[in-house]
């Protein structure tokens, strides 16, 4: 049992004739062999670094198919690394998505939902109670058991309340906020949103960190990028391998970007922040290339959900040709663009047709670190070394959770909806809208519809945008509902729900008095407690 | 100068040039009814079994901003070949069929017989669509072709139901055109085979176009060669080497073998030992056929799709490969189907005919990745009429639309605009887009108080009127005649 495929430490380029029997028992072998590391380098494991964008829509990309020239560092990492057409994220909205893809469980079972009412996106906003479970095991954790140093850069999202920050969690370093950059507040009902320096805050969006919601304009996605950079440069000449979770947030909105990007694109004020993006993309991958590390380093690019339509065009981006967005289980609302770059290792511009899913890169960073998974819990990450390093394909289902729901799921090329659900008549009538120009009748259903005896059934080879739902009455759909049906059986039976996270809010936990605020002067007065259950409105 | 001093002449100035300056050749690759996110290079999500698009999209310059002239066949391979709006040839409204009396007039100068005269050897190959007519007048061989092998119309244009689309035995998926003649395939002006044969008729194609490569390669003579696929076009077909091949069901494997076929040809190129001295230019005729569901293709993140004049009825994939002096890339410079006469005629030292041309030379963009020349593009619908001509105009980054219309070919797409319901409406003031920054025509900016938006419809209505000088009439009327191309005898057997 010593020698894996990849342990034997060959080389071995693309080859997309492996069949999924050859592919299994490269996983069968990988798994069962927890003792082999990925030796790179001097016999350590390799750096990982997940470079995780917010909002961003798989059609932002030029490598896939974006008429706008906003990326040609990504399209270049592309053209050295293995691009993903079928790549997701756990949840259409980001503290979901971000809370799965660092513990590499659903937000079902890592808490990261609520159940206030049915099928209900919830995320993380200051006025939340809850935030990432005691219980969970986050990737920073697993890493450190091997000597691996951890760092965030950026937004974090899985709770803002002390016991929630990144530090409590695995991380060594943070700079970056707990919450989204909305505001600016005036302190008074609400605070502005802190941005820390590992555990202590160093200031306030919209303050020390200005944001002007009305030209666009900040640098903080310079700033991102050379806290990245501090921290590639110190470690490169340690012995001591490396995760550098950058998550930088310029294209959730309010979309900014710094002085020398704004007015560059031609898509506005979005485009200039994906530009600005790429752009540090482009600087990110250079320096490991500088530092010698880019042959002993595995970079991930993705995003957190699809784009959010609601705030296109100049707040938004674009999912091409998939159906809807951020907030949604159509495709438009989880399929995510999605690079893996690591010089020497994964063959040069090839092109993935293996389902992932964000979760994977939990499962996928453990599996080259030479950790096990942990044992007693379900993890709904995929190792995806055995993909990346031989282009092998893994058979796998791809569930589509909206809150406590499971609305979705896709079984090959078949993708069965057993709810739909854009949103509600009351928000789409107030001008809400998750498909703007893309009203599918029975499909993006403005009730919530249930399918379950009946799922939708699309075919995603034929139809990737979802709009040609397969007759109920055809072959084609027996077989495809016989193939996904015990498949959902059996995730259901084995589903054990944890104890929602994102049900209480309440005014008193907002960001009053974070850590490090009184060596500011920056503590503010909050109002007394009193919690209510959260109104989750999509 | 008698003829012996000239040729001597000529082959002195030969010798002393060399082989290198023997001029290129041409190859246009056309795909029919492929919109514009139906590439795995343009973002399909499922497309992958395309490697033969893919190495020419990583190794050319690729268009993000082409269009063709028209949401239709007939009118766009017209302005393809002439350089000229389908307005100026008559090649409107709608497309010819098979009994049409009428054709391209055969005073249009097409880009075979811009070539002619520098001694280049041309051909044809699929899809002409350019009319029969009478005793055959209309076909290729007729404008400049050498030789012609192929369907001269659409391949629904004759009943299918009976017929084999897919090996061993798949019927072809609904009826197509019924109550005339089935579909022949044509050598020159003769009918080689009626129904022809679709599992088949790939090979036939291929076959034709990489011999006609090697004997022009072999005598060292410039050539053209038009290949005119039907592939993606309804009803979707293929032979036994591409059947099954797609993740895409039928659509998917008509792409496949396209693609084989442009793998081929590509091949013939570097075999011959040309595929530095040739110009290879793939692109569409228009946009998806939505109405054909997953069957019809995809307009990626383009608002609907054939019939249309909005950008997903006419923007369309577009590659320009020419290894060793086309640098790989991308390109947003706007370009047009159009543009291909005046680029073709300018690297061959041809000679441009004397007529006005809407078209553009592209060398600019192709080799300097500088500008275009082209500032405007214009949007005909699929029947322009004397009254209502231009639907709508793209300046720059703006496209202002003064009519728009659905049509039944993007029909079942989820955006009502583009359904045949949506009946013809004139938008006054004109719906006004930001094309750079809202390509899916979302956002009409039109209603906006800003003054600048004012300022560019003033533009582009100055821009317009220009554009109505020069009009023939329809050539397309008369849709059935007694013109049918038919196998047996001279007169036609309707079906």
């Amino acid at each position: 049992m010593e020698v894996s495929p990849r342990a034997s430490g060959a080389r071995t380029m693309s080859t997309n004739h492996l069949g999924v029997g050859a592919a299994l028992l490269s996983l069968i072998l990988t798994s069962t062999c927890c003792s082999c590391l990925e030796t790179s380098r001097n016999g350590s494991p390799p750096n990982i670094v997940i470079m995780l964008m917010d909002d961003m829509g798989w059609g932002d990309l030029g490598v896939f198919g974006q008429p706008a020239k906003e990326t040609p560092n990504l399209d270049r990492m592309a053209a050295e690394g293995m691009l993903f057409p079928n790549f997701y994220a756990a949840n259409p909205l980001c503290s979901p998505s971000r809370a799965a893809l660092l513990t590499g469980r659903l937000p079902v079972r890592n808490g990261f939902y609520t159940t206030n009412a049915h099928a209900r996106n919830a995320y993380t906003p200051q006025e939340i109670v809850g935030g990432i479970s005691q219980d969970e095991i986050l990737l920073p954790e697993m890493l450190r058991k091997v000597g691996y140093v951890s760092k965030i850069v950026g937004k974090w999202h899985l709770g803002h309340r002390s016991q929630y920050l990144p530090l409590e969690h695995g991380f060594d370093e943070w700079f970056g906020s707990p919450n989204c950059h909305f505001g600016p507040y005036n302190d008074s009902d609400r605070p502005n949103i802190p941005v820390y320096k590992d555990s202590q805050m160093v200031g306030r969006y919209y303050e020390e960190f200005e944001i002007n919601v009305k030209t666009g304009e900040s640098n903080l996605t310079q700033i991102y990028l050379e806290e990245s950079l501090l921290f590639l440069r110190a470690h490169a000449k340690a012995q001591q391998p490396f995760f550098l979770y950058w998550a930088v947030d310029a294209t959730h909105a309010p979309v900014y970007a710094s002085k020398s990007f704004l007015g560059r694109s031609q898509r506005g004020r979005y485009g200039d922040a994906v530009m600005e993006l790429d752009h540090s993309v482009g600087v990110i991958l250079d320096e490991l290339r500088t530092l010698g590390l880019a042959e002993d380093t595995l970079v991930f690019f993705t995003s957190d959900n699809g784009a959010a339509l609601v705030s296109a065009p100049t707040q938004g981006g674009s999912n091409g040709p998939f159906l809807c967005g951020k907030e949604t289980t159509f495709e438009g609302g989880m399929r995510e663009p999605a690079i893996a770059w690591w010089p020497g290792r994964i063959p040069a511009g090839t092109v993935s047709q293996q389902l992932g899913n964000i979760m994977d890169l939990f499962t996928t960073s453990l599996a080259l670190a030479g950790l096990p998974v942990p044992e007693d819990r379900i993890i709904d990450g995929l190792d995806l070394s055995p993909v990346l390093l031989n282009s092998s394909l893994i058979d796998r289902p791809i569930f589509y959770y909206r809150g406590n729901e499971l609305m979705a799921v896709r079984l090959g090329l078949y993708k069965a909806h057993y709810w739909t659900w854009s949103n509600s008549w009351e928000e789409f009538h107030k001008g809400v809208n998750f498909c703007p120009g893309e009203e599918v009748d029975g499909v993006t259903t403005h009730d919530q519809k249930e399918h379950t005896m009946q799922p939708l059934i699309f075919h995603l080879g034929r139809d990737p945008g979802e709009k040609f739902p397969i007759s109920v009455l055809s072959e084609e759909y027996r077989t495809a509902l016989q193939n996904i049906s015990p498949v959902v059986e059996r995730h259901k039976k084995n589903l054990v729900v944890a104890v929602p996270q994102l049900n209480m809010c309440d005014l008193a936990v907002m960001n009053w008095t974070p850590a490090g605020c009184e060596k500011l002067g920056k503590c503010l007065k909050g109002p007394k407690s009193q919690p209510w259950k959260c109104d989750w409105p999509h | 100068m008698s003829f012996s001093v000239l040729s001597l002449l000529l082959l002195n100035a030969m010798c002393k040039l060399g082989s290198a300056l023997t001029p290129p050749s041409f190859v246009i690759l056309l795909a029919d009814d492929l919109g514009f996110g139906d590439l795995q290079s343009y973002g399909h999500p499922v497309t992958s079994e395309t490697p033969a698009l893919e190495r020419l999209a990583n190794g050319g310059l690729r268009f993000t901003d082409f269009y063709s002239s028209s949401p239709v066949c007939s009118p766009s391979r017209a302005a393809l070949l002439t350089g000229r709006y389908q307005t100026r040839s008559g090649v409107y409204p709608g497309v010819f069929y098979p009994g049409s009396r009428g054709g391209l007039p055969l005073n249009e100068t097409t880009i075979a017989e811009v070539l002619k005269p520098l001694g280049y050897a041309t051909a044809i190959v699929g899809k002409w669509h350019l009319g029969v007519g009478p005793n055959r007048m209309y076909l290729p061989i007729q404008q400049g072709f050498d030789h012609y092998v192929g369907v001269p119309y659409s391949h629904d244009q004759g009943p299918c139901s009976n017929l084999t689309c897919f090996p061993p035995d798949i019927k072809c998926f609904g009826t197509c055109d019924t109550g005339m003649v089935t579909v022949p395939l044509m050598n020159d002006d003769a009918i080689e085979r009626q129904p022809v044969s679709f599992p088949d008729l790939e090979k036939t194609y291929g076959d034709f176009a990489a011999e006609f490569i090697s004997t022009c390669a072999g005598r060292n003579r410039p050539f053209f060669l038009y290949y005119a696929s039907h592939h993606t076009h309804y009803p979707q077909y293929a032979g036994k080497d591409a059947t099954g091949q797609s993740r895409r069901g039928p659509f998917g494997d008509a792409l496949v073998e396209f693609d084989g076929t442009v793998g081929n040809i590509i091949r013939a190129l570097k075999d011959g030992g040309i595929h530095k001295n040739t110009f290879v230019f793939f692109t569409s005729d228009n946009g998806p056929s939505l109405m054909r569901m997953s069957r019809g293709g995809n307009a990626g993140l383009l608002k609907c799709g054939k019939g249309t004049t909005y950008e997903g009825g006419v923007r369309v994939p577009a590659i320009a490969y020419w290894p060793g002096r086309i640098k790989p890339g991308v390109t947003h410079k706007m370009a047009s189907t159009l543009d291909i006469l005046p680029t073709i005629t300018s690297l061959a030292g041809a000679k441009l005919p004397r007529v006005h041309l809407d078209g553009f030379d592209m060398s600019n963009i192709l080799f300097r990745h500088g500008p275009s020349k082209r500032k405007a593009m214009f949007y005909y619908p699929m029947d322009p009429s004397e009254e209502i001509g231009l639907f709508a105009v793209r300046l720059g980054k703006y496209k202002a639309h003064y009519y728009t219309c659905g049509s039944i070919l993007s029909d079942t797409t989820p955006d009502q605009d583009c359904h045949s319901t949506s009946s013809l409406k004139q938008h006054d003031p004109p719906l006004l887009f930001d094309l750079e920054a809202d390509p899916s025509e979302n956002y009409n900016l039109a209603m906006s108080e800003d003054p600048e938006y004012k300022a560019v419809l003033h533009k582009i209505q100055k821009e317009s009127p220009l554009h109505h000088s020069e009009r023939l009439p329809s050539m397309c009327f008369s849709a059935v005649g007694p013109f049918s191309p038919c196998f047996s005898s001279g007169s036609a057997t309707l079906v």
